[in-house]
């Protein structure tokens, strides 16, 4: 008997517990609101914490710094308008650019932006050799507070994108530190900075563009079931979701899916397994997807309206290039799911099933291949075993499977790999299609696709003077009427679903026009966090 | 029932302990690998009698894939405690019939692999050896050795000082002879019944590495690898990956330590003649 009470007693102290937790998770819910009627702080959740604030070692890369301030910025159509800079002109030959800038600009720490900063930032961006590609310019010159010249080596029709993404830093307040303690021109400034835990941001009253709505923003660090749950305790305002759990309701918030020019789909080897090895000794070349009918027979059978809506609940679009929607998009690339179509490209190259075991070959070699995708991710994981059991019905086998980026890197180069790759810049394509990048360790080729057609096109759109002459070029990679890198021509890649970025907002709170979104986990969210603003 | 004793019960508990057990495993083997590979089409659907267990995020059978994981986690669990096992009652020996130095050797070591949580010792060396099913053989083999060799150095010690070795090794019988007609008669019991109790160490060892991602591929089915998949849509409401499979990894480590006490009645002489 004494020991049933006992128990009684503990069950009791648990239930108070309990109660306890749930009334300082619901005061500390209130908490994060502000007091009423002045509604100016955001707490947003987002799944990776940035490496360094520093734009010239890779900080915005693809979307605009919040603390810094760029010479040129996106708007929601992704054309330019001016930021910093006050005009621009481009001499005929295409290899210098003049920008005057603003006057009244003026970093948090009072000194006034000027040329001299722009040039010493474009030059500090190019030594640094980090993700901002800036090797075709030669110098950038101070002429006079205002004006600074800039001259390449080459035409780049894409240098107004890379100006749009790289934040001007000081001169003077410029060293070893600074991606840890940034000073900017922008219409944020760091507060603090909890490594792995959160980064506040405080609004830059003397921002030239107008003060900020929202003027303290608290960016938390967390997983996405993490930041679910946080939602669901109301902890948070924002935060950064996935396509498998943005289907739950939570009362006090929406959900917004932003489109995003995120992708995800299969790399497939183009080059032959000859016993090739990279410089780091990587297997080269796979027997079965380099031949193009198996690639294309892949294209084609996969239904990708029927991904997007059952593995990514609707949040999530057929992809058929790596540019979808942009204005340098062929829609020659898109082609329709067509099952006969495919079995007649297979049948056509002599591929049969002779032994009646579901899997086609030729010559004793069977239609089967691995694909590997980085474990723990759940939506590649999902994509690549739907896509794999489409695919079955061909008679082509893909066995799926997970493992390390270590791995990966060692891997890819002769096997298909689940990659997600995106951005709303048009050198994505560059990268990604250029011989010269072929079996490089860095994500863009591993597939090993060369083309001297594909190589001239990129040439001429890198280098084009006019933008509208460029797209024609980007166009004409994925399709110039007979060939390209798209699926209806030589199809290194199998593109499926572009993701759409599920985020969710508190009710009352606007979180502006957001650009389509490039991947990275959600810090693209970010990137418009001037224009927010609690509407009620 | 009541007319048998209760010695004749519990054999015939323990039997049938085994036999489920052995059920459980041969089941898992004959299921082929294509009954798990599930169709995306029927994903996330609550348990029903079609699937048991409900399917899961892929729209794998959770309660095909439970039986399978359960074949690889007792595969794991025999082969890592069948290791341990031979390998205590070999340093048990060694140490309690070697030299002084060996014995303090050995107790050192024993004392080097106590001190640190296995479960981290597994991850090292199930890392180090490239995971999957081989890093957490050894990983497991390696870490659950030492409380088994304690027992049986502590058991020939004891056995060692008893009168009638005395008196076996004044009649001239040689230390092989002694070893196996006087010392390992006695060690069986208490080696089967340590390895028996190891078991669901090893079976819960693995599903805890692999949990953590440190242990099997995630392709494998196996409970740890479900538990760890089901975390990431517990916040939605699907509860059912999680608590299916983890009961069952429960039920079966529960039966096995339930086997390993039974034994230890039968074989234990307190206990034998009760």
């Amino acid at each position: 008997m004494a020991l049933k009470g006992l128990k009684y007693m503990n069950i009791r102290r648990i239930r108070l517990v309990l109660l306890a937790a749930a009334v300082v998770s619901v005061m500390t819910a209130c908490g994060s609101r502000g007091p009423e009627g002045s509604k100016d702080s955001v707490v947003i959740a987002i799944g990776s914490e940035p490496e360094t604030l520093d734009p010239t070692k890779g900080w915005g890369h693809g979307n605009s710094p919040i603390v810094q301030s760029t010479l040129v910025k996106y708007t929601a159509d992704l054309t330019f308008e001016n930021d910093l800079a006050t005009g621009y002109e481009l001499s005929e030959d295409g290899l210098t650019w003049t920008f005057t800038i603003r006057d009244d600009a003026r970093f948090t720490d009072g000194e006034k932006v000027t040329a001299a900063d722009v040039a010493f930032t474009l030059e500090t961006a190019r030594d640094a050799m980090g993700s901002v590609d800036l090797t075709y310019m030669e110098h950038a010159v101070a002429r006079d507070d205002t004006t600074v010249v800039i001259t390449l080596s080459r035409p780049a029709s894409i240098f107004l994108n890379t100006l749009a993404s790289v934040g001007i830093v000081p001169e003077h307040a410029y060293g070893k530190d600074y991606g840890t303690n940034p000073i900017g021109s922008g219409p944020y400034k760091l507060v603090e900075w909890k490594a792995q835990e959160q980064i506040v941001f405080t609004a830059n009253e003397d921002y030239y563009g107008g003060v900020p709505a929202i003027s303290h923003v608290t960016v938390v660090f967390m997983s996405e079931d993490a930041a679910l749950a946080a939602v669901q305790a109301g902890e948070v305002d924002v935060a950064y979701s996935s396509a498998t759990l943005g289907r739950t309701e939570v009362d006090g918030y929406h959900v917004e899916a932003f489109v995003s020019a995120d992708n995800r789909g299969f790399t497939l080897p183009v080059l032959p397994d000859e016993g090739r090895t990279t410089e780091t000794g990587a297997p080269v070349g796979n027997n079965v997807t380099c031949n193009r009918e198996i690639r294309q027979a892949i294209a084609y059978v996969i239904d990708r309206q029927q991904i997007a809506d059952v593995v990514l609940n609707g949040f999530g679009r057929p992809a058929y290039s790596e540019n979808d929607g942009m204005p340098w998009n062929n829609p020659d690339a898109v082609i329709e799911t067509d099952v006969e179509y495919a079995k007649k490209l297979l049948a056509d190259a002599g591929w049969a099933d002779g032994d009646g075991d579901g899997t086609v070959e030729k010559n004793g070699l069977k239609a089967e291949f691995s694909c590997v995708y980085p474990s723990g991710d759940s939506v590649r994981q999902a994509v690549a075993m739907a896509a794999a059991e489409q695919v079955k019905k061909i008679g082509i086998q893909i066995h799926v499977e997970g493992t390390s980026w270590d791995e990966i890197t060692r891997r890819m180069f002769s096997e298909a790999v689940m990659m997600g790759w995106g951005s709303a810049i048009p050198n994505e394509t560059y990268y990604l299609y250029r011989s010269g990048g072929a079996l490089l360790d860095d994500f863009y080729n591993p597939e090993g696709y060369q083309s001297d057609r594909t190589d001239g096109y990129l040439t001429a759109a890198m280098e084009a003077l006019t933008v509208e002459e460029a797209n024609e070029n980007w166009r004409k990679v994925q399709w110039d009427g007979t060939t390209g890198t798209s699926m209806r021509g030589e199809c290194p890649w199998v593109w499926i679903v572009n993701l759409d970025h599920v985020t969710y907002v508190r009710d009352g709170l606007s979180i502006g026009e957001q650009p389509v979104h490039g991947h990275g986990h959600g810090l693209p969210l970010i990137q418009n966090l001037h224009e927010w603003v609690w509407v009620e | 029932m009541r007319k048998l004793n209760r010695r004749t019960r519990v054999v015939i508990l323990t039997i049938f302990l085994a036999v489920v057990l052995a059920v459980f495993c041969i089941l898992g083997m004959l299921i082929p690998d294509e009954a798990v590979t599930g169709s995306f089409l029927n994903a996330k659907q609550p348990p029903s009698l079609a699937h048991p267990f409900g399917t899961d995020a892929l729209g794998r059978d959770l309660f095909l894939r439970t039986l399978k994981g359960m074949t690889v986690s007792m595969t794991v669990g025999t082969a890592a405690s069948g290791i341990s096992g031979v390998a205590a009652v070999l340093v048990g020996i060694a140490a309690a019939t070697g030299s002084k130095q060996a014995d303090a050797l050995i107790n050192w070591v024993i004392d080097l692999v106590m001190s640190v949580p296995h479960t981290v010792l597994v991850i090292l060396i199930s890392f180090v050896m490239g995971r999957g099913l081989k890093g957490l053989l050894a990983g497991i083999a390696a870490t659950h050795w030492c409380s088994l060799a304690r027992l049986i150095r502590g058991e020939v010690l004891q056995l060692r000082s008893r009168q009638y070795i005395a008196v076996s090794r004044k009649l001239g019988k040689s230390g092989g002879w002694i070893l196996v007609h006087h010392l390992l008669p006695h060690l069986v019991p208490q080696f089967v019944v340590g390895l028996v109790l190891l078991f669901p160490h090893a079976i819960l060892h693995e599903a805890s590495v692999s949990f953590l991602g440190f242990g099997l591929p995630p392709e494998q089915p196996a409970i740890g690898i479900i538990l760890a998949e089901s975390m990431g849509y517990i916040s939605t409401g699907m509860w059912w990956p999680a608590v299916l499979p983890g009961l069952t990894l429960v039920l079966v480590v529960l039966l096995v330590d339930r086997l390993g006490e039974n034994l230890r009645m039968i074989l234990d002489p307190w206990s034998a003649q009760e």
